[in-house]
C-alpha cells in the first residue's frame, strides 16, 4: 500500500482514518453493502425485464399472404417464395392432388437453401448432406439438429395462404 | 451554517440553566444535557458559565479516539460520537482541552454536543442559543456580533505549546487576540511564540 | 373540619412525584410527524413568554420555542422549557374528590359540586351572606379572573373577594394608582433596550424575569450604566457598573435620600414638575432632612454611592427604575414605590422612549387578573368598586342592580385572619396557596382547620388543598382558551392545546356549573372562554384597562395589545402618557410627601439578623407545579441558607451545615450555604417549599396600611449551628 500513498508527514493510520469526512477514503461498510446491493437489484430487475418480455412476445403475429394457386402446382412439383419477409426463402411441395406442404428453406444447420427431391420424397440440404421429412420437416439425416419450421397453409378461395411459421426460433 | 456562528460570552450568564433543560430535551439524547455549566466559586460569586463544544479546527478528541469514533463534518462542527464505533474508553474525555465530552456510563458512550446537528442543518438556532435569556450563548451572524457587541470574538486559545482554534467564538475584551490562561504563555524565552498583547 | 389527613398517605397518593419524561416516552428520531405546534404562552411568570407546545394524541408532549413572538424572541427560563411536564402527571387530580376521615375519595361532579353549593348556601343562611370568601389567583387567565370577580359578588353575594396577587403587586398598584392615576406599567419592554441609565431596585431579574436579562444586557451593550440596588448580589449585579447593597426594610430611605441630592443639586426638571405634576413641596420637604448621610446610616449604602446614583439617574433623559417585589414586600411597600416613581417624576423622565419607572409584574396574569374585578374593592376595567358611575355600568352589564353589589371586603390576608377569628366559615379556594404562600404559615394552618367549609379548584393536590373538605379537578393553562397580560400590559392570547384528562373539566365550566347550582345560572351563560371575554369587554368598556377594542384575532395578528385599547380600530396603547397627561381627572401626576417608618418586625437583641425572602429560577412560587418536574427539582433541590463568611464564622457554620433559625413566631431547620454575596446581617431563605421547609413559617403578618401587602422581605430572627438535621415533613403543615 505504501506507493499508493501521496507523500505525508502523517503516520500511516492518520491517513487511513482521517477525522475529517471530506478527507475520508475508504467507504464505510454501509456504503458498500449498499452499492452491493443495488447493484444486484439492478441486474436482477434485468433479468426480470428480459424474462417477461420474452413471455409476453410469445405469440408473434404473421401477415396473411398468398402463395399460389391451387392448381399453379402440378402434383410432385414445387415453388418458392419468401415468408413472411423477403429475407425468408420458403418452399412449397405438393405432395398429393390435394395435399400440400411448405417449409422455410433455411436449413437449420447453417442456412443453406434446401431443395426437393423428388425421388426420394425429400428436403435435401447440398452443403452437409443434411435431409428432413417432407411429412414434418423433421430431421431424417445429417448435422442439422432442428426441423424445419413449417409453413402453415389455409385453402381459401382457390388460393393457399400461408398463415403462420411454426416452430421458428426453437 | 447558513452564515451563523456560536458565540459563548460568560459575563452575560446568569446561571438560570435554561440551556441545559432546553438541550436535554432533544429526542436524541434524551434527557441527557451536553451543556458544561459550571458555578465558577459560588462562595465567593455568583458567577456562572455555561459551555458548548468548541467544535476546534482540529478536535483532539477526534485525534486520539481509538475507534475512529469522532468526526468533523464538512461545515465544521464535530459530531458526538458515532454509537457504532465508541468503546467508550475515555481518550477524549481526557484529552479535551476544554472538558467538553463526558463519558455516559449507562451507555458506555461519549457524549457531547453537536451544536444540535438536526436544527442547524436546516437553519435553525441550536437549542441552547435559541432559549438562553441572556443571550451568553448567541447564535447569529458576525455582522449581528459586531454591530451589537462591545467585545471581541475570539477563536484562537493556548494551553501550553498547544494553539487551538475553534469554531464557537468566546467573547473577550476588545484587546484580546487569543485567549490564554498560563503566565508562561505570556513570557519571553528566546524563540518561544509568546501570546500577542497590545504594548 | 378541615384538618388535613395523614401527610405520608396523602403524599404517596397525590404526590409531589418527580415527573421526567413526556408523555409517551422520549419518542427518537423513529417517530415524525403526527405532532401539532400550538403556539401560546408560559404558564408561570408575568413575562408570559411566548411558546409553542408540541401535541400528539391529545397529550402535550414537548414544546418548541417560538421565535416570532416579540417579547421573548424565542428565549424561555428553564421553567418554561420544562412546564410541558405537567400534562400527563401521575399526581393530575382526574376526579373531583371529597373528604373522608382517612383522606379523599373519588366523587362524581354532580355529588361535588352539589357538596360544595349546599355548604355554602347553608353557611350563608345561618351566618350571613359575607361569611363566606373567595380566593382567586393571578395565574388564571383574564376571563376566568372576571369570571371569579362575578361569582364571588352574584353568585355568592359576599364581599369578600380577593386573590394572590395581593402578596404581588398591590403595592406598586397602589402606588402607581395613586401618583399617575393608573395601575400600569407605563413603557413596553422595548424601552429598557434603549435606555442610557437602568436601575434596578430589589428585583432579582436574572432568577425571577430571566428574559428581561436580554433586554438589559442589549442597553449596556449601546453604553447604558446600570445600578443594582438589592441586599444580595444578584445574577444581574455582576454587570452593574454601581451596586447599592440596601439593608432590608430600608430603601425608603436610600430612595429619599436620592431624592434629596436631586433637589439639593439643582437636577429636577423644573418646567416638567410644573406643568405635568402637583404636589412637589410636599415631596422636597419631606426628603429634606435626608441627605446621604443620614440616608446611608439607615440603609447601608455608602453616602457615595447614594450620590452617584442620583447623579446618573438625573443625569439622563433616558432613565428606567424598574422594581419588583423586593421593593413592594413592605410595610411600606406603597411609599417605597412612591418615591421611586417621584424620582422619575422630577427628573421627567416619563412617558418617552427609554424612560420611566416599571413595575415588574410576577405572577402569570398579574396584570389581567387585578384590573377586572378578582380584588375586594375592584369592578371590571379596573374601576374602584365605590364610584357609583362604576357600578351602575357593570350591574348594567351585569343585568342586576347596582345596590345588589356588595361593598369592598376584606384582602387575602385579612381574609385569613377573619377565618383564624371565625368571622368567616366558608371559603372557596382557586389557583392560590395561601399555607405557603402566605406569611406565619402556623397561623394559615390553624385558620384553615377553623374553616366549617373549605372547598378548593385546582389540578394539584396543593399543600393547602390537603385541608379540604371539597377538591374540584380544574385545568391547566393549556386546557382552556383565554387572554392575560403580560408585565407590559400587552393582552395576549393563550390558545387551548388539549383537553383537560380524565373527568378532570375547564375551571370556567366548573365556576359556571357551581353558579347554576347556586340558583344563579343566568347570570353565568358561557359556553366558551370567548364568551365571557365578549361580556369582558363591554364590562371594562370606558374603564381605564379598556379592553373594548381588544379581540382575540386582534391579539392574534398584532402578537398582542397593549390596553388601553377603547374601540375596535384603536391599535392598543404601549407606552403611556407620553402627553404628559397623567390619569388623574386633573391630568397632573399626584407627588406625595413621604415619610420614614420602622419595618413590622424590627431586628433587636434578641434577633438580631435580618431575614429576607425571596426565591430561585428553577422553582415557580408556591411550587405546586414546578416541585413536581424533576429537572427542575433536581436545579434546587431543597432550599439553603444563604449566610455571609462573617456570619457564619464565628458561629462555626460552614457551607452544607444544618442550621436553625428562629424568628419571633418559629423555627426551622435548613442546610446552608456560605457565601459572600449577602450582606453580613442578613439571610436569604427561598420561599417554595412547604412545612418543616418553608420560609413563611418565619415570616410576620405586618400589612402594608394601603396595599395590605405582608411584609416578606424583612423579619428579624437568630441563627444558630442545628443539634440535628431538620426540613423534611418534620412538624405539622402539609405535604413536603
Amino acid at each position: 500500500m505504501k506507493w499508493f500513498r501521496k507523500p505525508s508527514s502523517a503516520p500511516l493510520w492518520q491517513d487511513e482514518f482521517p477525522v475529517f469526512t471530506a478527507e475520508e477514503r475508504y467507504v464505510s461498510r454501509r456504503q458498500f453493502t449498499k452499492f452491493l446491493t443495488l447493484t444486484s437489484l439492478a441486474m436482477f430487475a434485468g433479468n426480470l425485464w428480459i424474462l417477461m418480455r420474452s413471455i409476453l412476445h410469445r405469440a408473434p403475429s404473421y401477415p396473411r399472404q398468398a402463395v399460389a394457386a391451387l392448381d399453379e402446382v402440378a402434383v410432385g412439383g414445387l415453388k418458392i417464395f419468401a415468408y413472411p419477409t423477403v429475407n425468408d426463402p420458403c418452399i412449397l411441395v405438393r405432395t398429393a392432388d390435394d395435399s400440400y406442404v411448405a417449409y422455410s428453406q433455411k436449413c437449420t444447420h447453417l442456412s443453406c437453401a434446401v431443395y426437393y427431391e423428388t425421388e426420394t420424397k425429400r428436403l435435401a440440404c447440398p452443403c452437409h448432406q443434411g435431409y428432413f421429412s417432407i411429412a414434418d420437416g423433421s430431421v431424417l439425416q445429417g448435422p442439422p439438429q432442428r426441423p424445419l419450421p413449417r409453413v402453415a397453409l389455409e385453402k381459401r378461395g382457390g388460393e393457399l395462404v400461408a398463415v403462420r411459421l411454426e416452430g421458428e426460433g426453437v | 451554517m447558513f452564515g451563523m456562528e456560536f458565540y459563548v460570552d460568560p459575563s452575560r450568564c446568569i446561571g438560570c440553566q435554561s440551556c441545559l433543560k432546553a438541550c436535554e430535551e432533544c429526542d436524541t439524547h434524551r434527557g441527557v444535557s451536553m451543556i458544561n455549566f459550571d458555578f465558577v466559586d459560588r462562595g465567593e460569586t455568583i458567577a456562572t458559565a455555561a459551555y458548548v463544544c468548541w467544535h476546534c479546527d482540529n478536535p483532539t478528541c477526534a485525534q486520539v479516539c481509538p475507534a475512529d469514533a469522532i468526526k468533523k463534518y464538512e461545515d465544521g462542527i464535530v459530531g458526538s460520537s458515532l454509537k457504532p464505533r465508541c468503546i467508550g474508553c475515555s481518550n477524549c474525555v481526557l484529552a479535551c482541552p476544554f472538558g467538553i465530552p463526558k463519558l455516559i456510563p449507562e451507555n458506555e458512550q461519549m457524549m457531547k454536543c453537536d451544536m444540535c446537528y438536526d436544527r442547524t442543518s436546516v437553519g435553525k438556532r441550536p437549542m441552547c442559543a435559541t432559549v438562553c435569556p441572556s443571550q451568553a450563548l448567541a447564535y447569529v451572524t458576525p455582522e449581528t456580533i459586531a454591530a451589537t457587541r462591545r467585545q471581541k470574538p475570539v477563536n484562537t486559545f493556548r494551553f501550553g505549546n498547544q494553539k487551538i482554534t475553534t469554531k464557537v467564538f468566546m467573547m473577550a475584551p476588545a484587546d484580546a487576540a487569543e485567549i490564554a490562561i498560563d503566565v508562561a504563555d505570556y513570557t519571553w524565552e528566546g524563540e518561544h511564540e509568546v501570546v500577542p498583547q497590545a504594548f | 373540619m378541615a384538618k388535613a389527613p395523614p401527610l405520608e398517605e396523602l403524599a404517596a397518593l397525590y404526590g409531589p412525584h418527580l415527573n421526567y419524561t413526556p408523555a409517551g416516552g422520549w419518542q427518537g428520531e423513529s417517530s415524525r410527524g403526527s405532532e401539532t405546534l400550538v403556539k401560546t404562552h408560559c404558564c408561570f411568570c408575568g413575562q408570559q413568554c411566548g411558546i409553542q407546545l408540541k401535541v400528539r394524541d391529545n397529550r402535550v408532549v414537548g414544546f418548541e420555542p417560538w421565535e416570532d413572538f416579540p417579547f421573548n424572541r424565542g428565549m424561555l427560563c428553564p421553567k418554561g422549557v420544562k412546564r410541558y411536564l405537567q400534562g400527563n402527571h401521575p399526581d393530575r387530580l382526574l376526579d373531583p374528590l371529597l373528604r373522608t376521615d382517612s383522606g379523599f375519595r373519588k366523587a362524581t361532579w354532580d355529588e361535588a359540586l352539589d357538596f360544595t353549593a349546599r355548604r355554602l348556601r347553608e353557611l350563608q343562611t345561618k351566618y350571613g351572606r359575607d361569611s363566606v370568601a373567595v380566593y382567586g389567583g393571578a395565574s388564571l387567565t383574564t376571563e376566568k379572573a372576571y369570571l371569579m370577580g362575578k361569582f364571588a359578588r352574584v353568585a355568592l353575594g359576599t364581599r369578600h373577594i380577593d386573590y394572590n396577587g395581593r402578596l404581588c403587586m398591590v403595592s406598586a398598584g397602589v402606588a402607581y394608582k395613586s401618583v399617575l392615576g393608573v395601575d400600569r406599567a407605563p413603557n413596553p419592554w422595548n424601552d429598557i433596550a434603549c435606555a442610557e441609565v437602568l436601575m434596578v431596585v430589589g428585583a432579582n431579574i436574572g432568577e425571577c424575569a430571566p428574559i428581561t436579562t436580554d433586554y438589559i444586557w442589549r442597553a449596556r451593550d449601546k453604553g447604558a450604566k446600570l445600578i443594582v440596588a438589592d441586599p444580595r448580589f444578584t445574577p444581574i449585579a455582576r454587570n452593574a457598573d454601581l451596586y447599592l447593597p440596601v439593608r432590608p426594610g430600608t430603601d425608603l430611605a436610600m430612595l429619599m435620600g436620592m431624592l434629596h441630592v436631586i433637589i439639593r443639586d439643582g437636577l429636577t426638571d423644573r418646567e416638567f414638575i410644573a406643568t405635568n405634576t402637583t404636589g412637589f413641596e410636599k415631596t422636597a420637604e419631606s426628603v429634606e432632612p435626608w441627605n446621604p448621610r443620614r440616608a446611608a446610616e439607615v440603609c447601608g449604602v455608602p453616602p457615595e454611592a447614594i450620590e452617584r446614583a442620583a447623579h446618573w439617574v438625573a443625569g439622563s433623559r433616558r432613565t428606567m427604575i424598574m422594581h419588583a417585589r423586593g421593593l413592594e414586600h413592605h410595610s411600606k411597600g406603597v411609599e417605597n414605590c412612591e418615591a421611586t416613581v417621584a424620582i422619575a417624576l422630577v427628573t421627567g423622565n416619563i412617558g418617552r422612549e427609554g424612560a420611566g419607572p416599571i413595575m415588574i409584574t410576577g405572577q402569570g396574569n398579574g396584570q389581567g387578573g387585578r384590573e377586572h374585578g378578582q380584588k375586594c374593592d375592584q369592578l371590571p376595567g379596573q374601576r374602584s368598586l365605590t364610584d357609583p358611575a362604576a357600578r351602575a355600568h357593570v350591574a348594567g352589564v351585569w343585568g342586576i342592580e347596582p345596590d345588589d353589589l356588595p361593598g369592598p371586603g376584606y384582602t387575602a390576608v385579612e381574609i385569613m385572619n377573619a377565618i383564624h377569628s371565625g368571622e368567616i366559615k366558608g371559603l372557596l379556594c382557586v389557583c392560590f396557596n395561601p399555607l405557603v404562600s402566605l406569611p406565619e404559615a402556623n397561623f394559615t394552618r390553624e385558620a384553615l382547620e377553623r374553616l366549617e367549609f373549605f372547598g378548593v379548584m385546582d389540578f394539584f393536590l396543593s399543600d393547602t388543598a390537603a385541608h379540604a373538605d371539597v377538591v374540584l379537578a380544574g385545568s391547566l393553562q393549556e386546557e382552556e382558551e383565554g387572554v392575560t397580560a403580560n408585565v407590559e400590559a400587552r393582552v395576549i392570547h393563550i390558545r387551548k392545546a388539549v383537553d383537560p384528562p380524565g373527568n378532570a373539566r375547564r375551571d370556567s365550566e366548573i365556576v359556571c356549573d357551581l353558579a347554576r347550582r347556586l340558583g344563579k345560572g343566568k347570570y353565568f351563560p358561557y359556553h366558551e372562554p370567548r364568551e365571557i371575554f365578549e361580556e369582558l369587554r363591554l364590562a371594562s368598556r370606558g374603564g381605564l384597562a379598556d379592553y373594548y377594542g381588544i379581540t382575540y384575532e386582534k391579539i392574534d395578528a398584532q402578537k398582542g395589545v397593549f390596553w388601553p385599547c377603547p374601540t375596535l380600530d384603536h391599535p392598543g396603547t404601549p407606552r403611556l402618557f407620553e402627553d404628559g397627561r397623567f390619569f388623574h381627572p386633573d391630568g397632573k401626576a399626584h407627588l406625595m410627601s413621604l415619610a420614614w417608618r420602622d419595618s413590622g418586625d424590627p431586628v433587636d437583641a434578641d434577633f438580631p439578623v435580618y431575614l429576607t425572602t425571596g426565591r430561585v429560577v428553577s422553582q415557580y412560587l408556591s411550587g405546586t407545579q414546578t416541585r413536581r418536574i424533576g429537572a427542575l427539582v433536581d436545579q434546587n433541590p431543597e432550599p439553603k441558607i444563604e449566610i455571609h463568611p462573617k456570619l457564619a464564622g464565628p458561629l462555626g457554620i460552614k457551607t452544607g451545615d444544618w442550621v436553625t433559625v428562629t424568628s419571633r413566631r418559629n423555627a426551622i431547620t435548613l442546610q446552608c450555604m456560605v457565601v459572600r454575596t449577602i450582606r453580613p446581617d442578613t439571610i436569604f431563605i427561598p420561599y417554595h417549599w412547604p412545612g418543616g421547609r418553608s420560609a413563611n413559617r418565619l415570616t410576620h403578618r405586618t400589612l402594608d396600611p394601603r396595599s395590605k401587602i405582608p411584609e416578606f422581605k424583612v423579619s428579624a430572627c437568630r441563627i444558630a449551628k442545628a443539634a440535628a438535621p431538620g426540613g423534611g415533613s418534620s412538624g405539622p403543615g402539609g405535604p413536603s
